[in-house]
């Protein structure tokens, strides 16, 4: 059979032109993302063994309960459950059809093995008020508590209580989810390049999304690459040129210049962590109380929101984010701005005003270390807090570490004050910073009290009820505060920012953190 | 005689090679910071991080530990990253091509360009150029790698649109990299080559080949290249080392990933396998750049083989 000359052109034209148009298609069905600085590092999708994880991780596996920006919990993988009066047992229904992505059953066998795997890992404590499961049926399981935990859909709502496949977990052993990572999530791990990029490719069989999403499943996306860039100022760019599709984590200074994008569009988010400046208890002048509340009272938390984050944020004055009811504590014991009170704690401390601006007792300066880690917004940060204490008479020098090096230095007790920050959304984290069983880090206030140790055993393993543990862990709260062992300064916003130009983002963004959920509601702007 | 003083050069390498492995070795157990810190749990006992240690052989002792470890990279056996929790075979096999590439490139794009301009700015001695080639002389001897990256990024990539901001995905990735790396080279290569030219051109063989009747052309390609490219390549094999070194803060701007990314990482975490291996091929490749260029230079010029020889 023989064509003209014309007849080939014209079928050559056709292919090259649904060929282009193919592509077309095929690139607009993949959407780019920047972690946030905080995000980068991971080294594994492993929620039952890592210490970090990303947003990814939401994407590939599946939770039981999901947690709303209301704090509320809501069914995913768990259809409903049920807890005894006497908060001894937990009884979970499943969801029935829900396969992982090597297609093994999710069931309750899975939950079973799940649960038991966390044993020995740094994520055990999400499971350690849980003494048995049994397996009731196929679709029915029973968590027998060794004490009640009105925490416990808190844990299993967190990224780290992703339920991965029994099957591939303890086939691939350490491997697991460094060369493969298998889930139940909406989208499976295509590949995974340490430090540079994931890239996940939707899971067609995926019908059992939460009722956060508005889309249940599959997702819109077919893929979705994200990416690790280290620098800010780089990844920013990015979002503007179209690099990316959306930006997790926009640090505060972008927001002015982002803002002004006629594409660009930004989330704000209630935050889930607070900057800070821990005191060292155990290293003089700070071994007196005295001093610790006059260091408290130089900071001015309002003042540093309008000066450095552009009144983005809001000022924090005891140590949890503002949406937790354990934040609502005594308004006496809040850290308030009052250097006229700082100067008068520091003269009845024996400090008195020297003749160059620093404060003296004896032949001793009131000269202090003080600590931070070398990310641009500690360093900003320190720097006013360190002008801010010298308006009292302290003068504090500065030292800049990397991330590993503070700790070495925390743990070596070198430190007097540090500026340092913390993201979680739950009031078990006075436990992780003030802990007597943790001097050095993460206690960085090197605090060890026989009443506070009681106060938080008893908040963390004797509430019975959700109402016990908010009283509990609120008399805790408020006897750290009592204690000047730190320095409440800043509650920052989660900003995302994307081009709306590309995609559309579900609003408002359900959930407590812009992660799965709303990953499932992004569609490509046709 | 070259192959005589190319064995030769290479035996000097090995007690170079065994110096740096020490160093190497010995540099990392003097950083603060600990790797078994990042892997323990918060809480841990003191047992704990005892069996941490002993898994990993750090308790053994440290002339053991060396020997171990460099015998180990005599049979191409990284070991396993402690923190990155994978073979450091792979992290580096993963991230060798994109180094090799970047340099490679920046490379050539130093020492093509620089010796092109170096070569129009002796030959054609105008004022004006000859300025205009003084002070690209000078930026490129002195402007930070870093913000010429950013200054790139917003001309070529935020204005112009025309190369991505980061990432490594295609050639066109590689433009702005390579020119921020190879900026630096050019400006040096130019200068060399340019008074190497200069000096050559006073020599008296050079108004001989004149009244012969040569045309310049002749005189500068056949000729006077030769006496000028001896001191380049002296600077060039110098350079290999410069450009790899240089490539750890361009990775980190333009978001790729390379031998100088993992670094950074494996030292934040005090990854001490990673960065053993990541330190121990960036000095190879210093070193064999030398040798390349040692080797170069004796083959140029017979009074380096036998004299050195």
């Amino acid at each position: 059979m023989r064509y003209s000359t014309k007849t080939q052109l014209l079928s050559g034209s056709a292919i090259v032109a649904a060929g282009l148009l193919f592509s077309a298609a095929a690139m607009a069905q993949n959407v780019s993302i920047a972690f946030s600085a905080s995000e980068l590092g991971a080294t594994a999708y492993n929620p039952v063994a890592a210490s970090t994880l990303n947003t990814a991780t939401s994407l590939i596996y599946d939770r039981l309960v999901e947690q709303d920006a209301d704090q509320s919990y809501h069914p995913h993988l768990a259809t409903s459950w049920e807890e005894t009066a006497d908060g001894m047992a937990w009884t979970f229904s499943l969801l029935e059809g829900v396969t992982f992505h090597d297609d093994t059953p999710f069931n309750a066998a899975a939950v079973q093995s799940w649960i038991a795997s966390y044993a020995g890992t740094e994520n055990e404590y999400l499971v350690e008020a849980i003494g048995s499961v049994d397996v009731i049926d196929d679709l029915t399981v029973r968590f027998n508590m060794d004490r009640p935990e009105p925490n416990l859909l808190y844990n299993l709502a967190s990224a780290f209580m992703g339920i991965p496949s029994p099957t591939a977990f303890a086939e691939l052993g350490d491997n697991f989810g460094v060369t493969a990572a298998v889930g139940t999530g909406p989208y499976e791990l295509q590949s995974f390049e340490i430090g540079l990029e994931t890239v996940l490719v939707r899971n067609e069989d995926y019908t059992w999304g939460s009722d956060l999403s508005e889309n249940t499943g599959p997702g819109h996306i077919e893929t979705f690459t994200f990416r690790e860039i280290p620098d800010q100022s780089t990844a920013f760019l990015e979002l503007r040129t179209g690099g990316i599709d959306l930006l997790l984590g926009v640090p505060t200074d972008f927001l002015q210049i982002l803002e002004a994008e006629a594409s660009i569009q930004i989330i704000q988010m209630p935050g889930v962590g607070i900057s800070y400046m821990p005191i060292n208890v155990t290293a003089p002048p700070f071994d007196n109380i005295l001093v610790r509340q006059a260091t408290g009272m130089a900071i001015d938390q309002e003042g540093i929101v309008a000066a450095i984050y552009n009144g983005v944020g809001a000022p924090a004055h005891n140590f949890l984010i503002s949406s937790l009811p354990e934040a609502d504590v005594d308004p006496a014991l809040n850290v308030r701005y009052n250097p006229e009170r700082a100067r008068e704690l520091l003269e009845e401390a024996g400090w008195v005003m020297g003749d160059d601006g620093v404060r003296v007792m004896g032949d001793e300066r009131l000269t202090v270390r003080l600590y931070t880690a070398n990310t641009t917004e500690l360093t900003r940060l320190t720097q006013v807090v360190q002008a801010q204490l010298g308006e009292i008479g302290m003068e504090a020098i500065i030292t800049v570490f990397d991330s590993s090096t503070i700790r070495d230095e925390y743990r070596n007790n070198t430190h007097q004050l540090a500026v340092r920050s913390y993201d979680w959304n739950n009031s078990d984290i006075l436990d992780w910073f003030f802990s007597g069983n943790r001097l050095g880090y993460p206690n960085v206030s090197m605090w060890q009290d026989e009443e506070g140790q009681r106060l938080n055993d008893i908040a963390m393993t004797e509430s019975s009820t959700s109402a016990e543990r908010i009283a509990n862990f609120t008399a805790y709260h408020e006897y750290v505060l009592s204690q000047h062992l730190f320095v409440p300064i800043y509650q920052p916003t989660q900003n995302i920012a994307f081009n709306s130009d590309a995609i559309t983002v579900p609003d408002p963004v359900r959930g407590s953190r812009f992660r799965g959920q709303s990953f499932m509601d992004i569609q490509i702007v046709e | 005689m070259i192959l005589r003083y190319t064995f030769l050069r290479l035996l000097m390498l090995i007690p170079v090679s065994f110096s740096i492995s020490v160093v190497i070795f010995m540099i990392v157990y003097l950083l603060p910071g600990d790797p078994i810190d990042n892997l323990l749990r918060v809480g841990s006992s003191p047992e704990d991080r005892a069996e941490l240690v002993a898994q990993y052989g750090l308790d053994r002792n440290l002339v053991v530990q060396y020997f171990v470890w460099i015998g180990n990279m005599f049979q191409g056996e990284f070991g396993q990253a402690i923190v990155l929790r994978r073979p450091v075979a792979d992290l580096v096999a993963q991230n060798l091509p994109y180094s090799l590439t970047l340099g490679g490139l920046a490379f050539l794009f130093s020492s093509t360009v620089g010796m092109t301009l170096g070569t129009i700015s002796a030959v054609v001695r105008h004022p004006v150029l000859d300025r205009f080639m003084r002070g690209f002389i000078l930026l490129g001897s002195t402007v930070p790698g870093f913000w010429l990256a950013l200054l790139l990024i917003l001309f070529f990539s935020v204005n112009l649109g025309w190369f991505p901001v980061s990432g490594a995905g295609g050639w066109t990735s590689l433009v702005l990299p390579v020119l921020t790396i190879g900026f630096g080279g050019v400006a040096l290569v130019a200068r060399v080559t340019r008074v190497a030219l200069l000096d050559a051109q006073r020599e008296d063989f050079v108004t001989l080949l004149h009244a012969k009747g040569l045309s310049s052309g002749t005189i500068l390609f056949r000729h006077l290249m030769p006496h000028a490219l001896l001191p380049v390549v002296t600077i060039l094999a110098l350079r290999i080392g410069w450009i790899l070194g240089g490539a750890v803060t361009v990775e980190f701007v333009f978001g790729r990933p390379g031998l100088g990314s993992l670094l950074i990482r494996a030292l934040g975490q005090r990854d001490y396998p990673v960065v053993q291996a990541c330190l121990l091929m960036l000095a190879l490749a210093v070193m064999l750049g030398t040798l390349i260029g040692d080797v170069a230079q004796a083959s140029m010029d017979p009074r380096i083989r036998e004299k050195k020889s």
